[in-house]
């Protein structure tokens, strides 16, 4: 299949020393909905910025729908759409010609796109705000312009850092729905998070990223199924001290009255686990099974919570 | 050549200075009007005419060229630190536009509003004063060359520039010393010769000095000599402003 992005032994030293990207490789194929997952400081927007020319390689090659970034930067940069994290906007100009001019600068005249920037006006709820300048709009308006606005030059990519960072749960599922929408419609999408759910939910496959290495790859699915994390999560009367030793020979955690017992097929082992317990004296007050998420595949390839 | 974006980033410069006339336009000619009535009138009348020039025309060249000067260099190392500071030069560093092509749309911004200043002042003086032009052409052309000049080097000032700060300083220490010396209201012929000698190194002198040939026919330097000197700088300042623009210095990390 052919690739919409190829990014090959990439390295970036920033002026000052900070090594952000140790020599990463990834590789996404065209139609695919990819997620950068990572703390913040992992390498995800160093890896954005040389992508779409706002940050110099110090050393590798990216390449976008087969055009080199550097070499080839016009033809790369007008597959791209970029949403970035942060919104800042020329603010000495309405939403209106702020798109026109977006559209200029990727080549396309401003004339030919009347019809789709009315259209995208439209779809992210902005049509009574065209005249408007972006200080005026709230902090999640400005979030749904910047991404109409990435979108007005058709991109065969979509590129968005961090795109529901501080946005409200409402906007949050809209953003989900219309981006699931535009992947169905054959646009590459690639999207950096640290929110493990929004991976979950939209990935057709991640990479995980710490320090500056892509730590792994793969569908969702398949990391969680890779290092598999189900259990029992047991609460407790007491510290439950008692239960812990009752249950000798499996992966336990104990926090205070509460145990976590990792097993695989959970729900086969609640009667053996919870009649070893309750033998033992411990009252259990709540039960629940755990599933493997993304968050524990994280924890457990780089040894620190992604939030951490 | 990306040239719909090109004629996009120049179209945005321009409308941006046309929608700050209060401050791009208006205030060139306000101190224009104070600076015939004050000096031209009043002192005017004292100094007497200069090379058979009555002092009220002597000056208006040299006040055109000061607001050209000042308003294409203040045009480009603005919109660029703004761009830089609110971070929004990063929705033009990600299109397909060269470092080239975005810096030549700067420069062509900051001329068109040096050159409307300048014309702007040139047709208040002839209202206020009743001048009239010797060489109108040669004037146009003194007009876009200065301001692509100070365009070009507004632009490098906005590159090396990480606050609004550097900018002013640059102006009041550097640009309006040279303005001033460089012979807005007086010839070099007035000066003693050691001053005589150093006015001739600064290349304001030869642009101011361009425009009063071509506005009244009279001037302390050949004109031909005036244009080469300033199209040189334009050159150099243009080159180094576009290669470190392309190059990314002080622009992307």
């Amino acid at each position: 299949m052919a690739l919409a992005v190829e990014i090959r032994d990439l390295r970036k030293r920033y002026r000052g020393g900070v090594e952000a990207l140790l020599g990463i490789n990834l590789e996404v194929p065209e139609g695919e909905f990819f997620g950068l997952l990572g703390p913040n400081g992992a390498g995800k927007t160093t890896t954005i910025g040389i992508t779409t020319g706002l940050v110099r390689p110090t050393s590798g090659t990216v390449q976008v729908m087969g055009h080199d970034v550097v070499t080839d930067f016009r033809a790369a940069r007008r597959c791209i759409g970029l949403a970035a994290q942060e919104l800042n906007f020329d603010w000495f100009f309405s939403l209106e010609d702020l798109m026109r001019f977006q559209a200029g600068y990727y080549g396309v005249p401003p004339a030919s796109v009347k019809e789709r920037a009315l259209q995208l006006f439209e779809e992210f709820g902005l049509m009574d705000k065209r005249a408007v300048k972006p200080r005026e709009l709230s902090g999640g308006m400005k979030r749904r312009f910047q991404i109409a606005r990435s979108l007005i030059h058709d991109p065969d990519i979509l590129i968005l850092d961090e795109p529901t960072a501080g946005v409200d749960v409402e906007l949050r599922h809209m953003l989900w729905d219309y981006l699931a929408r535009l992947n169905r419609e054959g646009k590459t999408i690639i999207l950096t998070t640290h929110y493990i759910e929004e991976a979950e939910l939209l990935c057709d496959r991640v990479a995980i990223i710490d320090g500056g290495q892509i730590i792994t790859t793969g569908s969702p699915a398949a990391l969680v199924a890779g290092q598999n994390r189900d259990g029992l999560v047991l609460e407790l009367a007491g510290d439950g001290a008692a239960a812990a030793a009752a249950l000798d020979g499996y992966e336990l955690t104990r926090e205070e009255g509460r145990l976590t017992v990792t097993v695989s097929r959970p729900e086969l082992q609640i009667a053996e686990i919870v009649n070893r317990v309750t033998a033992a004296g411990a009252t259990v007050q709540d039960l629940t099974i755990h599933r493997t998420t993304l968050e524990d595949v994280f924890m457990s390839l780089t040894g620190h919570s992604i939030d951490a | 050549m990306n040239r719909v974006g090109f004629l996009t980033l120049v179209g945005r410069e321009v409308k941006r200075f046309l929608s700050l006339y209060n401050q791009t336009l208006v205030p060139g000619l306000l101190t224009t009007v104070l600076y015939i009535i004050v000096f031209g009138n009043s002192l005017g009348s004292r100094i007497g005419p200069i090379k058979d020039v009555p002092y009220m025309h002597y000056i208006i060249p040299g006040l055109a060229m000061m607001n050209v000067i000042t308003n294409a260099g203040a045009n480009s190392s603005s919109s660029l630190i703004q761009a830089k500071m609110l971070k929004f030069l990063d929705d033009i560093l990600i299109t397909p536009l060269g470092g080239l092509e975005v810096s030549l749309a700067y420069i062509l911004g900051a001329t068109l509003r040096g050159f409307l200043n300048g014309v702007l002042v040139i047709l208040v003086g002839m209202a206020i004063t009743g001048m009239s032009v010797a060489h109108p052409l040669e004037a146009l052309v003194f007009l876009v060359v200065v301001g692509w000049t100070f365009g070009a080097f507004g632009l490098l000032v906005g590159i090396y520039a990480r606050t609004f700060d550097n900018i002013q300083m640059l102006m009041n220490f550097f640009i309006t010393p040279l303005v001033f010396l460089g012979g807005v209201f007086y010839s070099i012929d007035m000066l003693p010769p050691v001053w005589r000698q150093i006015s001739l190194f600064n290349p304001l002198y030869y642009m101011i000095n361009g425009l009063r040939h071509a506005l009244l026919g009279i001037g302390d330097t050949p004109a031909l000599g005036s244009l080469l000197v300033s199209l040189a700088m334009a050159a150099l300042f243009t080159v180094t402003a576009a290669t470190l623009f392309t190059r990314g210095y002080h622009i992307k990390e």
